[in-house]
């Protein structure tokens, strides 16, 4: 057989395989929203065109689930990445930071809805761990209903997913830094600099390609959870925390509006794609394929 | 900075621990260091205490559990494990995750080393093309498929099977894998293949004879990473299998939390069960699991 094509016989098994579990899924979500059927769960599909976009489009609880969906992006952005930068940078001269990371990432180990089920708990307005040690210290003031409050609801469930994501964030940046030539730190010393300076002026910009990855990474993440908030507050309360994936799984799978949620999940993934053109690049190339 | 205490000529030079730490306090060096150690001690805390609070809670009375949650328990009741492990059954739940994650990693295992080694070390028709689309399928998510995966599965009758379990879930994981491997083998000295094609060694035997013994610190970080994905998985069983037999240890528990919602003891020895078996898992390979997700993001 032609040498250029025989490899093609390895590629094949995966290439088929994520063909129909992927890409032809991905290809009918589009081809669904662009009909519609007369009852719930028919399948006696008939073609209306752009109104499910329009539908999209009008429909305050999905523009409000994707506005959540941002903000959880810019959350986890603030939050575990910002953690994890600092940890990693207290860490990286130490003999043990290992140790130190090693412990931090048992939480991205433990399955998010175990992570909401102990969170639940520990949110818990009556016997609660967060509102105990607050009342403890004597700051009975800051206590709430961290998960039935309207303002607070997202953020709380944000919290659980940091849990579960700064260990992860530490991990990386850790490597990131190790990688870092340390007489690049030792020049910037000797010319003067402080550790605030060596920071953003050495260490921030050599970090770039790990930055990029990781907030890239976050804005996958953040763009397609579902478990946190489907086990916690399933998006109340009052839609407070509703995002895009709870609230498509409801039309799917509750209401059996198949058409108009494969139309919402079609529109997330185009966000998602365009989002991340820019780390597939990277990765090709540093692939080198 | 209190240049004085490094001033040879000023007082003569003491170089015990006490002066250091002297010269340490002056400097504000020790302040530094301590609340460095007071932050990340802290995150030590935090990332054990929620586990602490559930390992804590499954071995309590239901009575103990509501007179305080983070005291430890006076008399553990390892019954607790008996009784959901046995006669509540989450044997079968426990099972059903393990032949889920096992069969998914496997499959997954498979799919992978053989593209990654094709992309790695051939060149062929349309190897960038395919090599973009397995990158795309990295941003791909149970979201973006749920729909169409389910009227899939629903035709070919494999709705609350085990392989209607098995077949999407790998899926998702398929291209990270592929990726992974694409990488480490690429990372293989082109000597050392030359040598074994010089040798003989054709098609598959240049596989099992040189890339798989030496890509093996990849192929066991991946293998770990996949378990981990489908023993936590979620959304696809939560969708897939809706029958209690079927269940794998996440959905089940979230059945059983709906059942019983305030026997807070039991919900948390469901959660154990599923929960340790992993961290032991990953304490004891640690440094796979640490090279293959900073693998992705370094180079």
């Amino acid at each position: 057989m032609h040498p250029r094509i025989k490899p093609l016989w390895f590629v094949l098994p995966a290439a088929l395989y994520l063909g129909l579990w992927i890409y032809y899924p991905i290809a009918r979500n589009f081809y669904l929203s662009f009909l519609t059927a007369p009852t719930p769960r028919s399948r006696d599909y008939t073609f209306v065109g752009l109104q499910n976009y329009r539908q999209l489009l009008e429909d305050d609880v999905f523009l409000l689930a994707l506005l959540h969906n941002v903000v959880w992006v810019l959350l986890s952005i603030a939050i575990p990445v910002v953690i994890g930068l600092i940890l990693a940078v207290l860490l990286v001269e130490r003999r043990s930071r290992l140790a130190y990371a090693s412990i931090y990432f048992i939480p991205a180990t433990v399955a998010s809805i175990i992570a909401a089920i102990v969170w639940r708990w520990i949110y818990n307005p009556n016997f609660g761990t967060l509102n105990q040690a607050l009342e403890f210290i004597g700051l009975k003031w800051l206590t709430r209903h961290w998960l039935g409050d309207e303002s607070l609801a997202l953020v709380s469930v944000n919290m659980i997913g940091s849990w579960g994501y700064f260990g992860f964030c530490t991990l990386l940046f850790l490597a990131g830094l190790q990688n870092i030539n340390p007489d690049l730190h030792d020049a910037a010393k000797i010319d003067g600099a402080n550790a605030f300076q060596r920071f953003f002026h050495v260490t921030l910009p050599l970090l770039r390609n790990t930055l990029i990855f990781i907030v890239v990474y976050t804005i996958i993440g953040s763009m397609k959870f579902f478990d946190l908030i489907y086990v916690t507050t399933g998006g109340g309360p009052n839609e407070s925390s509703q995002v895009v994936g709870v609230y498509m799984y409801d039309l799917f799978l509750r209401r059996g509006e198949i058409n108009y949620a494969a139309t919402m999940s079609g529109v997330l993934t185009v966000a998602i794609l365009l989002l991340t053109v820019i780390v597939i690049r990277n990765l090709i190339r540093q692939a080198k394929v | 900075m209190p240049a004085r205490s490094h001033d040879p000529h000023r007082r003569p030079r003491r170089n015990g621990p006490l002066a250091a730490l002297r010269r340490r306090v002056l400097s504000g060096a020790a302040v530094q260091s301590l609340a460095a150690h007071a932050v990340l001690l802290f995150f030590v805390v935090l990332s054990l205490f929620p586990i602490y609070l559930m390992l804590n809670a499954s071995l309590k009375s239901h009575g103990e559990l509501y007179r305080s949650t983070i005291a430890l328990p006076s008399d553990p009741k390892w019954g607790n494990f008996y009784l959901i492990f046995w006669e509540r059954e989450y044997y079968r739940a426990f099972i059903n995750s393990i032949i889920f994650a096992v069969s998914t990693t496997t499959l997954a295992l498979i799919l992978s080393i053989l593209a990654g080694y094709a992309f790695a070390v051939y060149r062929f028709l349309g190897k960038e093309l395919l090599f973009v689309l397995v990158l795309i399928g990295i941003m791909s998510s149970e979201i973006s498929v749920l729909i169409p995966i389910y009227n899939l599965l629903q035709d070919m009758g494999l709705l609350n099977t085990h392989v209607g379990l098995i077949l999407p879930q790998t899926a998702l994981g398929l291209s990270f894998g592929i990726f992974l491997i694409t990488t480490f083998f690429k990372d293989i000295p082109r000597e050392l293949i030359d040598a074994a094609v010089c040798d003989g060694c054709k098609d598959l035997q240049l596989l099992r004879h040189v890339m798989i013994p030496l890509g093996m610190p990849a192929i066991k970080a991946l293998a770990l990473i996949e378990f981990l994905w489908a023993w936590n998985s979620f959304f696809f069983p939560l969708v897939i299998a809706t029958q209690q037999d079927l269940m794998p240890l996440s959905v089940s528990i979230i059945d059983f939390m709906g059942r019983f919602t305030f026997n807070y003891e039991l919900v948390a020895t469901t959660c154990v069960i599923m929960l340790v078996p992993i961290v032991v898992l990953y304490l004891f390979t640690q440094a796979s699991f640490r090279r293959g997700i900073t693998f992705g993001a370094l180079k």
